[in-house]
């Protein structure tokens, strides 16, 4: 087991690598001068010639990628260009927002679409059963930004459950914490909900139709027993790969969703880093996210030997 | 009190032949709309859109770039079907407008990312040396979320209908590369690839005869949901000020524009979400229905 762990983690090695390599080939991909792009329209010559500067774009494409490489190993992400602080700070300063709504949206999404999932599969073709696909369809038709201002307004504006914007840190008590991250955590985790509960249904459909299922009934096993020990045991493994695979939509919508709730976490960074132009704090915030969600596939990867004991790699 | 049956009181049943003919298959266009009625409806609706968005010219009441500051931010009337934005304009003409901009960016993209993945995909599934060369720097590539990686490439370039065409395009190439390469692996197992090769058949007529023909089913199911996402992907990217310059009416920058005043007046954002949400489950139906027609052993799984 530790040996398999230790060869799982050295085989991200490669992939790590390629994705630090692409993201900083970027400057160098993107049509047309990025210095100048970034400069912005009313920048001198000299503005340009110092933002160039700053990127290394004047030096070998090589030489300036190792340079990069090494501080990136000693966690040195570069400096902002729009306040001159070291990105790996700022990335700092912002980041309890954004775990905390991953971390609430991700319990939340699994604990409502699985059971969603598992009984869709259960009365398959009942009206219980299109409800929820109807959903995960709607889920996957509205931008996340729309299902934002939608629960927004109904819930926080209309009927005034809810605070509409901002972020309580959860020192400050788990309550205000929590009270705020509701509806920009169901936001998020709409599309992921969708995405969840359609691979769950499918997965149990197929795991209902196997003889050991009907063994177990025959029994006297009961209904909710067969569904989520028998069944939804050997129907996981489909489901913890999207869990992993989705995370990606999560990092995606967590920009749009900050920016919607005004929640000052890595999205909002992102965000205004774009309205600036500062590409090392984009570049930085790109970098970190992808490496995260390299580890957490690597962590489901593990996961799956958990679950069934004959996976051996 | 009591009556007699007369003979009139007694009804015969119909002598019924002793097979009963089978009913008419349904044949023709309606019949395929009636067997596939997720087809039917989500290309019913994708047709609307692209006619509200070729007939802009003709259906726009108030020009769509037009600003009128006494009349901002007005809510819906006769005048302006959609209300006016905070610039005065109208909405219901900068949305038909916007139309456009969704659907050109959701086509290109999902015809760009089909060619160069499906170009790629054949490469890492054919040639041998290749596919491990290639299968990690996909690897790499997906481990960038897509919208991140758009992001990024935003960043670098000056806003316009065709970098964000770009950008999502580079973002959603490695999906479609995985898929073909997964589709060319299983082709090269089948008996018939096999006696073609014994017959002598050389590669280039091996991939365009054999193996490219029957990518097309997956692939035109993933290039539906490619469309769906570039649509929600390109308003994301406008919404958040990294897509379309904000001179050109998309539903993704009508949103953006509306986003200070959503609590006031949520009609500036109402209208262009309703569309684009239509728009892109008229995409997923087609999508859906597609997948279901084309395997039918799938069908009401997923």
């Amino acid at each position: 087991m530790f040996a398999f762990i230790v060869r799982r983690i050295i085989a991200t090695i490669p992939v790590m690598a390629f994705v630090a390599l692409f993201v900083f080939s970027l400057l160098y991909i993107a049509p047309g001068d990025p210095a100048a792009v970034i400069a912005g329209d009313q920048a001198t010559p000299q503005d340009v010639e110092r933002i160039r500067q700053g990127l290394g774009l004047d030096r070998p494409f090589l030489i300036r990628f190792g340079e990069w490489l090494f501080n990136v190993l000693r966690g040195d992400l570069g400096i902002s260009i729009f306040t001159s602080l070291p990105v790996t700070q700022l990335i700092k300063q912002r980041i309890e927002p954004t775990v905390s709504l991953m971390a609430v949206t991700l319990v939340l999404a699994i604990g409502i679409a699985v059971p969603m999932g598992v009984i869709a599969a259960w009365k398959a073709g009942s009206w219980i059963d299109r409800l929820a696909m109807a959903v995960s369809v709607t889920g996957f038709s509205v931008p996340v930004f729309v299902v934002g201002y939608l629960l927004a307004y109904i819930f926080a504006l209309q009927l005034d459950w809810l605070p509409v914007q901002g972020y309580t840190p959860l020192s400050q008590g788990v309550w205000p914490w929590f009270e705020n991250l509701i509806l920009p955590a169901i936001t998020l985790g709409f599309v992921y909900i969708a995405l969840i509960a359609r691979i769950t249904r499918a997965s149990m459909l197929e795991v209902l139709q196997q003889d050991y299922i009907r063994t177990a009934r025959s029994k006297g096993v009961s209904q909710p027993s067969i569904l989520f020990v028998h069944a939804l045991k050997n129907a996981a493994i489909p489901i913890v790969t999207v869990i992993g695979i989705g995370i990606a939509l999560l990092i995606g919508g967590a920009v749009v969703t900050e920016s919607v709730f005004a929640i000052p976490g890595l999205g909002r960074l992102t965000v205004d880093a774009i309205l600036r132009r500062d590409y090392p704090v984009i570049q930085g915030v790109v970098l970190m996210f992808s490496f995260v969600y390299v580890l957490i596939n690597l962590l489901v990867d593990l996961i799956y030997t958990l679950i069934d004991p004959r996976i051996r790699y | 009190m009591t009556r007699l049956l007369t003979e009139k009181d007694v009804v015969v049943a119909r002598q019924l032949p002793d097979v009963l003919p089978a009913r008419a298959p349904l044949t023709g266009f309606i019949g395929y709309c009636r067997r596939n009625p997720a087809i039917a409806v989500g290309a019913g609706l994708l047709l609307l859109m692209l006619f509200l968005a070729l007939a802009a010219p003709l259906l726009w009441t108030v020009d769509p770039t037009a600003l009128a500051p006494a009349k901002r931010t007005r809510v819906p009337s006769a005048d302006y079907w959609f209300g006016t934005d905070q610039l005065g304009r109208d909405i219901y003409s900068r949305v038909i407008y916007g139309a456009r901009v969704s659907l050109l960016v959701g086509f290109s993209v999902a015809v760009l990312a089909s060619i160069a993945g499906l170009a790629i995909g054949l490469v890492s599934g054919m040639v041998r040396w290749a596919d491990s060369l290639i299968m990690r720097i996909i690897d790499g590539m997906m481990s960038i979320p897509p919208i991140l990686l758009a992001v990024a490439l935003m960043a670098l370039t000056r806003g316009s209908v065709q970098n964000v065409i770009i950008a999502i395009t580079v973002a959603e190439i490695p999906r479609v590369a995985r898929l073909v390469r997964g589709v060319v692996l299983t082709l090269r197992e089948q008996p018939y690839v096999d006696a073609a090769i014994a017959a002598g058949t050389k590669t280039p007529r091996l991939i365009f005869r054999h193996i490219l023909p029957n990518t097309m089913a997956p692939m035109s199911v993933q290039a539906t949901y490619i469309c769906a996402s570039a649509m929600i992907v390109e308003a994301i990217l406008s919404f958040i000020g990294a897509g379309i310059p904000p001179s050109v009416p998309s539903w993704g920058n009508i949103m953006a524009e509306g986003r200070t005043l959503w609590q006031v007046k949520p009609h500036i954002i109402l209208f262009p979400a309703i569309f684009l949400s239509i728009t892109v489950l008229a995409v997923n139906l087609l999508g859906d229905g597609l997948r279901d027609s084309l395997d039918p052993r799938m069908a009401k799984r997923l």
